[in-house]
């Protein structure tokens, strides 16, 4: 459930999927460059990556015609690169200034992307069961901002869900401590089996039908 | 007027006694006694019955033979060329309604019955949005006034031209009953007069007719507001005064203030020279022309436009029309121009309501802003719709749509063939992304295309779909639908959307549907409204009014049983708690029991169908439904929906 009011956040969102350009192996020129990754990681949360990587960088499967956040952890990219495709951005992927995140940030974010080398799956665990998630999304009010299918809404912020674009772990990491305008849920409202479950609803939810095929959408 | 029959007294003596008195009062010293006349009894140490005082009363009655104090009124609001005067009916204003409906004959203005006053002036509301003009409400003393009082702070907020007369009886002397003293009032503009633009109380006949033309004049110049007249009851029903010279004041059309020639110069400047610049457009066009003449502006410059459409400012489908981009584009502007946007700071900012509330600026550091808006020239304090503070660059206090015509010329004035040439390339760049925002908007769409309840995506498309080869006017919000037919039908004229309410008061939607489409009525137009179903519930009798007047009018409800935005506001503080989200719906949505709004509209004579949850049969109702509406009746059409 992600709550993108904030347009940075959508940005962050729909666009750093662009960083799978980036990641293939290249010559470490900043293998001598120490960020801080403990504070990297605060900033790496603070900006919403792992709505879209994950939380531990592994990024999503793709599914369908839609491009896959990609895998960002032990990124092979230098810093230079790195630090060239947040601030000028790619494809989808927005631009960040150094308001949004300093050159100093960067770099710890960058370290704390060396320190993940998580072969995470992005699964919910095999137990979890759609038809208590599909209760349980109704119950807790997801379906407030997203819908009851998790279509999204652009009037509340709730981004579309259903199917999920974003990994298990992002989901996960992302209900605990939103970066946008989401509330937070904690363990005390919803347990991690709970939202295992809602997870499953949402990737039971099936992909639209292409809108060039609907005829009431290309009036 | 029919001869009446005469009572006992008779009422040239009965005039000449009372002007006598007066006489008296005016030049007789403070110690002078006064002569009694017929209702200057002495006091009583006992309490008259109110059958006693009634019985007193009528010995003192005059009938009017000639013309009454409101006939001349109705001359005055006649010179107006007011078409309609909503009204819920009220003593104070009776010698009023009756001259309007007699001697006025009901025509130009015609009285449109009314269940609610908040109905009436959100129908006037919705009337100006369309007809560019006010409609004349009347409201009954305290109690109509107050239950007036949201709907005109909805317009006072979104800028809309009303006439408000409220009826008093000001002599306490005069008041009959327990009833008429609770409904008078010493200062009864008070009631309003934080959200009007003026109030008069005139005391004569002529002070009437000044003060009603300079109220229309005063609501009809930018930035344009509700007006308010107090109108003594006795003013109304005692004759005109023989003799008297009275005369209606010629109104003169106020030209709108346009912007200092300077500042003009020096906005057209920054945007000339800007690499990035981005116009954002709130209340920009006040009428059609506003939108030509920012089509003409967007051109000269192949400048991106964010339209906020709190007015039909500019064509949806226009390649310049950047909206789904806006925070993108203000990301990366490097001169922003602000036309009448209602919240220039929030417009640059993103704000975060959460456990703490935060707000980033969006817009660049270095940006330089212009506002061009008209509610500078305006403003009060009590009420805080001014918004928090823009510390624009370039503030000019002016009528956008005014100002625009030689804002395009100055900027043309700075344009040389290469820079024309550069900006050519900027409109093939945004109309490729104008085209994405489409493909992506339609993407979104399809999702739950198939839902029951059904999504508001397939609302809007199954409803596009029916009235895209229409003349239609959309005469609804498109917010509580998530802004589908902003993003996916192609809006091209003026009438074709009348933005928000303003004020954002609950209750607004539905009679300023109905009076949107009064005023399309005329024009052969097919009205159109996405009808939420709470907005409804404030006060489902203005479905009696559109019947009752035969409006013709498409309501199409956007039914998902709650007060949708409050069920989110109560989730976030239970989360913020940790207590759990299952009781939100307390307090917070309407369905149980559900309301049947198909049975609810019958009932007052309105055809309708519903409610509807299988997506297949909404395009075979909504069919059936404009079928009636064509014939000039209004028709509803209940539809379970997704929340937004």
């Amino acid at each position: 459930m992600t709550y993108f009011t904030h347009p940075i956040r959508i940005g962050i969102l729909i666009s750093l999927l662009a960083l799978a350009a980036w990641l293939a192996p290249s010559q470490s020129a900043d293998a001598q460059r120490t960020g801080d990754a403990a504070n990297g990681k605060k900033v790496f949360e603070r900006l919403g990556c792992f709505a879209c990587h994950g939380a531990a960088g592994e990024g999503t499967p793709a599914k369908g015609k839609e491009t896959a956040p990609p895998k960002i952890a032990g990124t092979h990219l230098t810093l230079q690169e790195f630090a060239r495709t947040l601030r000028e951005g790619k494809g989808e992927m927005p631009s960040f200034d150094a308001t949004q995140v300093s050159d100093a940030e960067l770099s710890d974010v960058y370290a704390f992307l060396k320190t993940l080398t998580s072969q995470q799956k992005s699964e919910p665990p095999s137990s979890a069961n759609p038809q208590n998630g599909q209760h349980l999304y109704t119950a807790i009010g997801c379906y407030e901002c997203h819908g009851y299918q998790g279509q999204g809404s652009l009037q509340t912020g709730g981004t579309r869900i259903g199917p999920p674009p974003l990994p298990y772990s992002g989901f996960v990491a992302y209900v605990r401590q939103p970066a946008g305008q989401m509330p937070p849920y904690t363990s005390k409202v919803v347990s991690d089996a709970q939202l295992a479950d809602i997870y499953a609803f949402l990737q039971s939810r099936p992909q639209a039908t292409p809108s060039k095929d609907i005829p009431l959408l290309n009036k | 007027m029919s001869p009446r029959k005469k009572n006992s007294v008779d009422r040239r003596e009965f005039l000449k006694n009372a002007a006598a008195g007066a006489a008296l009062l005016a030049a007789a010293p403070a110690a002078t006694a006064i002569p009694k006349t017929p209702e200057s009894k002495a006091p009583s140490a006992l309490p008259i019955s109110p059958e006693a005082e009634l019985r007193a009363l009528r010995r003192a009655a005059v009938l009017t033979e000639g013309r009454s104090g409101s006939d001349f009124m109705v001359d005055v609001i006649k010179s107006l060329n007011i078409e309609y005067v909503c009204s819920n009916p009220g003593s104070s204003f009776r010698g009023l309604h009756e001259s309007l409906i007699n001697y006025g004959g009901n025509r130009n203005p015609e009285f449109i019955t009314c269940c609610h006053e908040e109905g009436s002036v959100a129908m006037a509301h919705g009337y100006a949005k369309i007809e560019g003009k006010p409609l004349l409400i009347m409201a009954h003393g305290t109690v109509g006034l107050q239950h007036s009082a949201m709907a005109v702070y909805n317009a006072y907020c979104d800028r809309v031209p009303v006439i408000i007369i409220g009826g008093n009886i000001m002599d306490a002397t005069r008041r009959i009953s327990q009833v008429e003293w609770a409904h008078s009032v010493q200062d009864a503009a008070a009631i309003l007069r934080d959200y009007v633009k003026w109030d008069d109380l005139p005391i004569s006949l002529q002070h009437f007719a000044e003060s009603t033309v300079r109220a229309y004049k005063f609501a009809m110049t930018p930035p344009m507001m509700p007006v308010l007249l107090i109108v003594d009851g006795e003013l109304q029903e005692n004759p005109i005064p023989e003799g008297a010279a009275l005369q209606i004041p010629k109104l003169s059309p106020p030209s709108p203030p346009a912007g200092d020639s300077g500042a003009v110069d020096e906005a057209a400047r920054l945007l000339a020279a800007a690499e990035n610049p981005v116009v954002i457009a709130g209340r920009a066009a006040r009428t059609a022309a506003g939108m030509t003449y920012l089509m003409e502006f967007a051109e000269t410059l192949q400048i991106p436009v964010i339209d906020q459409m709190d007015r039909m400012n500019f064509p949806t489908r226009h390649p310049l029309n950047q909206t789904d981009r806006g925070r993108d584009l203000i990301s990366k502007a490097d001169v922003i121009l602000g036309l009448e946007v209602n919240d220039f700071w929030g417009a640059v900012h993103s704000f975060l309501d959460q456990v703490e509330r935060t707000s980033t600026l969006v817009a660049r550091a270095d940006a330089k802003t212009i506002s061009i808006n008209s509610a500078d020239l305006f403003v009060k304090s009590n009420y805080q719709n001014f918004q928090r503070y823009p510390a624009v660059d370039v503030d000019i206090p002016a009528d956008a749509e005014a100002t625009l015509p030689s804002l395009t010329e100055a900027v043309k004035r700075r344009l040389d063939a290469g820079r024309k040439s550069a900006l050519a390339d900027r409109r093939a760049k945004f109309a490729a992304a104008r085209e994405q925002s489409l493909q992506q908007a339609r993407d979104a769409a399809a999702y739950a295309w198939d839902a029951s309840p059904i999504s508001t995506a397939r609302l809007c498309q199954e409803l596009w779909a029916q009235i895209q080869n229409e003349d239609w006017s959309l005469v609804s919000s498109t917010a509580f639908v998530s802004f589908w037919p902003r993003r996916l039908w192609a809006f091209e004229k003026y009438c074709h959307f009348i933005g928000g309410s303003g004020g954002y008061g609950i209750g607004y939607n539905a009679p300023a549907a109905v009076g949107a489409a009064l005023a399309n009525k005329k024009h052969g137009r097919l009205s159109v409204n996405i009808q939420c179903d709470g907005d409804l519930m404030y006060g489902p009798g203005i479905l009696w009014t559109a019947a009752h007047s035969q409006i013709p009018l498409l309501t199409v409800m956007h039914n998902n049983r709650a007060y949708h935005q409050e069920v989110m506001q109560v989730q976030i503080m239970a989360n913020r708690h940790s207590r759990g989200v299952d009781r939100a719906h307390i307090g917070t949505t309407i369905s149980d029991p559900p309301i049947d709004y198909a049975k609810m509209a019958q009932s007052m004579g309105v055809f309708a169908d519903g409610p509807i949850s299988d997506p297949k049969d909404l395009g075979p109702a909504l069919a059936r439904a404009i079928e009636v509406v064509k014939g000039g009746q209004p028709a509803l059409v209940d539809v379970l929906t997704q929340p937004r």
